[in-house]
């Protein structure tokens, strides 16, 4: 009989020998699940874990149509270890060799000699490049051959489908550093990396269930463009002959949406190729219609005539004798570009025949202040704010400065620089009913959450009224319909305005080269005006003055009017006396 | 001592005879007081009637057995299911990332042939113009706007006589439709392309289409 006494004290024991085993187990616990829990995760996670990147993809840069002017591709390295080559024997690794060889186009005794050239450097040599910057077909190729010491690395690289087609305009990347719009816009472009990881079994397969997201990866957002790639190519395409045919070092073509300030199409000739920016002489790389402003020369008389108008100080039938050379009496000495007879012109004869003496004469009723104010308000001298990195704002002195030659030189283009796009611009509020919108490159940037950001500013500037803009492009008309260049510029049932230019440049010494910076800037159609289109030639040949230059504006304004479906002119034209 | 004590009471004829129920059988939190039982007077506890029915069955325990095994089967299955599925996905991946590269590596041939400079030199090669005087009927009135005239086979082409002037390094090797051994893209030196747009127009539609894009294109050099 066991007495209570005996049973108590069993029963003692065995609560106490339970505690015992419980708190022994609870401490254990507390110590592995708490005290040491960083280090044994640590310890047990990185004996079977790995991290993969997850890659956040470039945006791409499309143009306002959705064709792709800039991509992100994948391009793939293959490296291989050396030593594991040759361990089966060299018979082996050359026929290897030349198996990869005949698959990355290098030939197998190129490969066997980047083989030799690492193990002879060191006989346990892992790691040696075979090549870099395979597609994926060649790719998918040396994948399928069965040798392990093959290994493959994956890397984002950047495709641009269209080649020079805005190519200037898209930039590049490189690791001497960006450009373009590649750079400038970089913050909508750029896509982030993330992070993945998970625990891999004994066969290499996910352990089910151990995959972390540590970082999400971000893509980059999609550039749309205000561009026609069509429109960009024909006008690359027929500038790059008309540069050749006039011997010109360059030429840049703008066409810009009168409207709306939209630049549909920016060409230059030498143009970039950004899959291959060594074929390009490197002052070409970047939009020099953005960053190297220009004495702007007699596209800029129309500027002054508005101003006239505006003011009220001119009419189109203003009448003033324009002799070939002039002086101001203060220390201006002017002259025409060609000699010729005093001439009996009215405002519009002056643009017609781009008279410099004619048009000081009139614009000397402005102040050179009202001048100056004017110009600022067309966007002379300050920068358009296309998202281009280092564009110029070209030079507009202020008045203070200006001497007596500069203040008539400013009248019709000189001492004083712009850039083709700030001449556009300036265009863009003629063509605009004397509104001028701020011209933009870009429409914005979508990123996949479907939010748009980057949408240009698009506040409007009254430069001169609507009367003065639309008489300033009827006195242009008489440049189309009466000019010595009227049988190039003329398109049948369109009524065009457009203003010649033949600027010299200064040699940097304060003289001027002997040749010329030729342009032709024009509106249409006048009576309701959809584009503004701008043709510059750089020091042509063959051609020395803006007739180099007339029939590309035809070509080109001729497409743009098809392209678009612009409706043919229903009224006559202005036809302003340009005589009298 | 509650209810759940049956007294201790002596064998009658009335009950039926039951044997002694080891202590252990006691429901109840406390345990018995043990009871000093005269050996001669075989006392025992006698279960009451709802007791009895309380008793557990081997029902019960298969049931609960059953439910355990059940369990464990099902965890084991499933996570079977889960390992196959980890493989399946694993398999399904890489499939995946194949078609993603072979997307990649056709999107990347369309984006290149479907580039301006291509189409204008297949175009050019086929014998096609750009008529330079549009014209446009309005349906309103069916007035002829503009000024109608034929395009003209010499002043037509797209590219001109001196072939594509605007480059693009990822066209090298895409050939013509029309002539398999010519690009679009020649070297600056030869302006070849423009040349032979008539006899390359007419053999061309003579002849039957030819498939110029065989296999990769060469590797994009890009920056």
């Amino acid at each position: 009989m066991v007495s209570k006494k005996m049973l108590r004290r069993r029963t003692a024991m065995t609560v106490l020998a339970v505690a015992a085993t419980v708190g022994i187990l609870g401490a254990k616990l507390v110590d592995i699940q708490v005290v040491r829990a960083d280090a044994l995760q640590k310890q047990s996670v990185t004996a079977k874990e790995v991290s993969t990147p997850l890659l956040g993809n470039r945006g791409d840069i499309i143009d306002s149509d959705g064709t792709v002017l800039a991509t992100t591709i994948y391009t793939y390295t293959a490296a291989a270890s050396p030593k594991d080559a040759i361990a089966g024997g060299r018979a082996k690794m050359v026929e290897a060799a030349a198996k990869i060889g005949a698959i990355t186009g290098q030939g197998g005794d190129a490969v066997v000699a980047l083989l030799d050239a690492a193990l002879k450097e060191n006989p346990k040599s892992q790691y040696v490049l075979i090549k870099a910057g395979m597609d994926v077909g060649t790719f998918d190729k040396l994948d399928k051959l069965p040798y392990p010491w093959l290994t493959f690395t994956k890397k984002q690289a950047r495709s641009y489908p269209n080649g020079a087609v805005a190519g200037n305009l898209l930039g590049y990347l490189s690791q001497g550093g960006d450009a373009g719009l590649e750079a400038s816009e970089n913050g909508c472009l750029a896509g982030e990396n993330g992070e993945e990881t998970y625990q891999r079994g004994a066969d290499g397969v996910a352990i089910p269930g151990s995959t972390v997201v540590q970082k999400e990866a971000k893509d980059g957002g999609t550039l749309k463009l205000t561009i026609d790639s069509d429109l960009q190519w024909f006008a690359q395409q027929t500038l790059a002959q008309q540069v050749a045919a006039t011997g010109s070092k360059f030429g840049f073509v703008t066409v810009a949406e009168a409207k709306t300030g939209k630049i549909k199409a920016i060409a230059q000739v030498p143009s970039l190729d950004p899959n291959n920016i060594d074929a390009t002489d490197p002052s070409f790389w970047r939009l020099q219609p953005l960053t190297d402003p220009r004495e702007p020369g007699s596209t800029f008389k129309a500027l002054t005539a508005a101003m006239l108008i505006d003011q009220g100080k001119a009419t189109p039938t203003s009448q003033v004798l324009a002799p070939y050379s002039w002086q101001s009496g203060n220390g201006a000495d002017l002259h025409d570009s060609g000699f010729h007879a005093p001439l009996r012109l009215t405002l519009t004869g002056v643009l017609m025949m781009s008279s410099n003496t004619g048009m000081s004469q009139l614009g000397r009723a402005l102040s050179d202040q009202t001048r100056y104010d004017y110009l600022k308000k067309f966007g002379i001298g300050d920068p358009t704010g296309l998202p281009y990195p280092d564009e110029s704002a070209g030079e507009l002195h202020p008045v203070k400065d200006w001497d007596d030659q500069t203040k008539y030189a400013t009248m019709f283009g000189q001492g004083v620089s712009a850039t083709q796009l700030q001449m556009v611009g300036a265009y863009q509020a003629l063509a605009n009913g004397g509104t001028r919108i701020p011209l933009s490159l870009v429409e914005g940037c979508e990123h996949p959450d479907g939010s748009v950001t980057d949408i240009p500013n698009s506040k409007p500037t009254p430069v001169v009224s609507a009367q003065a803009a639309a008489t300033t492009l009827g006195m242009m008309e008489s440049v189309v319909t009466d000019g010595e260049l009227k049988k190039q510029l003329q398109i049948p049932g369109y009524r065009i305005a457009a203003k010649t230019g033949t600027a010299q440049q200064p040699d940097g010494k304060g003289g001027y080269l002997p040749s010329y910076y030729v342009s032709v800037m024009g509106v249409a159609p006048v009576d309701d005006p959809q584009y503004v289109v701008s043709v510059n030639l750089g020091f042509p040949t063959t051609i020395t003055s803006s007739a180099a230059a007339a029939p590309l504006f035809h070509t080109i304004m001729s497409q743009v009017l098809k392209t678009y479906r612009v409706k043919p002119s229903t009224s006559s034209p202005a036809d302003y006396p340009p005589y009298y | 001592m509650s209810g759940n004590l049956a007294e201790a009471a002596p064998v009658t004829g009335r009950r039926r005879p039951a044997t002694l129920r080891p202590a252990a059988l006691w429901r109840g939190g406390a345990l018995p007081a043990p009871v000093e039982e005269p050996k001669r007077t075989h006392l025992e506890v006698v279960p009451t009637r709802s007791q009895r029915r309380a008793r557990p069955r081997a029902l019960y325990a298969g049931i609960a057995v059953a439910t355990l095994l059940a369990v464990v089967v099902a965890q084991l299955l499933l996570s079977i299911g889960i390992s196959q599925g980890a493989y399946q996905l694993q398999t399904l991946e890489s499939k995946q990332t194949e078609l993603q590269r072979s997307y990649q590596a056709v999107s990347e041939d369309l984006n290149r042939v479907a580039s301006p400079q291509n189409l204008a030199a297949n175009a050019n090669a086929l014998g096609m113009v750009s008529n330079s005087n549009p014209a446009y009927l309005r349906l309103s009135d069916g007035a002829v706007l503009g000024a109608p005239l034929p395009a003209s086979g010499a002043a037509g082409t797209v590219t001109g006589t001196q072939g594509n002037l605007v480059p693009n390094a990822l066209l090298a090797g895409v050939s013509l439709v029309t002539q398999p051994q010519q690009t679009a893209n020649p070297s600056p030196a030869a302006g070849q392309a423009g040349n032979s747009t008539t006899s390359g127009g007419a053999t061309g539609s003579g002849a039957a289409p030819t498939v110029p894009l065989q296999g990769a294109l060469p590797t994009p050099v890009t920056h």
